[in-house]
């Protein structure tokens, strides 16, 4: 078993009158157990050069069980503000990444249809960078 | 203009045969600028006591296609418990006790809420959080 945290920090001394400093940690473990994810795909990256549609994380091709605790982070490596990805799962919007923005979520994989996707809104290069974390 | 910043760090020395260390921050812009993002819900704490689904936050008109970002954490210290992240039905995932997630939404439509279901109708404590620049109000 392997040891995996992740860490987030959210920090703010203007976004309200009270400073925000928001720090969450996980260990990332198998669905409903204490035993470590133990694979990964490592860190990738990705260039894309149009508008289309790419599937980053394939539920079919990668088998993955379902209704597990895989977890998923992706970063839009561009400094261009107006640069974004647009993330679906399963055709459905999660939101738009923006230049430098990044996010962390999980990613049930429930069935064949639930892809991670993402759609470039330049057709310029654009790089990202991802990673998923499994268990099997 | 607020300046708010978000850091992940990733860390495993033994996921892989090279140690994981990734650290990335972002500021917290409005959609296609560099002005930060300036209105927030607060961090709110909710403790579900059923399993049934529920609206965590409700798509708005003004929201569509912008850079709201939303933390959501299953504070619960019971491993097996969990709950399902939905977004206008479709699942995104579980996040499992002591999980947490950060994520864009553009609220792609009224039906984009962002919506969870408790695993158990046990105490689930749960915390979010949304930082964004515009919310529709709601005529009384």
């Amino acid at each position: 078993m392997a040891t995996t945290t992740a860490q987030l920090v959210i920090t703010s001394t203007d976004l309200l009158s009270d400073s925000l400093s928001l720090s969450a940690i996980a260990t990332l473990t198998n669905a409903g157990s204490a035993t470590g994810m133990t694979q990964t795909t490592g860190l990738a990256r990705k260039k894309t050069e149009s508008t289309s549609l790419y599937i980053l994380y394939d539920q079919s091709a990668l088998a993955v069980p379902a209704a597990s605790a895989h977890k998923i982070y992706i970063k839009n490596l561009s400094t261009t503000a107006a640069e974004y990805v647009t993330i679906t799962v399963n055709a459905e919007e999660v939101g738009r990444l923006y230049a430098g923005d990044w996010c962390f979520f999980p990613w049930s994989a429930h069935d064949s249809s639930n892809d991670i996707s993402i759609t470039p809104s330049v057709s310029s290069a654009l790089t990202i960078e991802h990673m998923l974390f499994f268990e099997s | 203009m607020a300046t708010t910043t978000a850091t992940i760090t990733l860390s495993s020395a033994d996921i892989q045969s090279d140690v994981l260390a990734l650290t990335k921050q972002a500021t917290l812009n409005k959609g296609g600028t560099t002005t930060g993002l300036d209105q927030t819900t607060g961090l709110n704490k909710v403790i579900y006591t059923a399993t049934t689904n529920i609206v965590l936050l409700d798509s708005t008109a003004l929201g569509v296609g912008k850079a709201a970002k939303v933390y959501v954490a299953n504070k619960s210290t019971d491993a097996s418990e969990y709950i399902t992240l939905t977004i206008n039905a479709q699942i995104v995932g579980r996040l499992y006790a002591g999980d947490w997630m950060f994520i864009p939404w553009s609220q792609s439509d009224d039906a984009g809420n962002i919506e969870l279901a408790p695993s158990v109708a046990t105490a689930l404590p749960v915390e979010y959080m949304m930082i964004h620049e515009g919310a529709t109000q709601t005529s009384a």
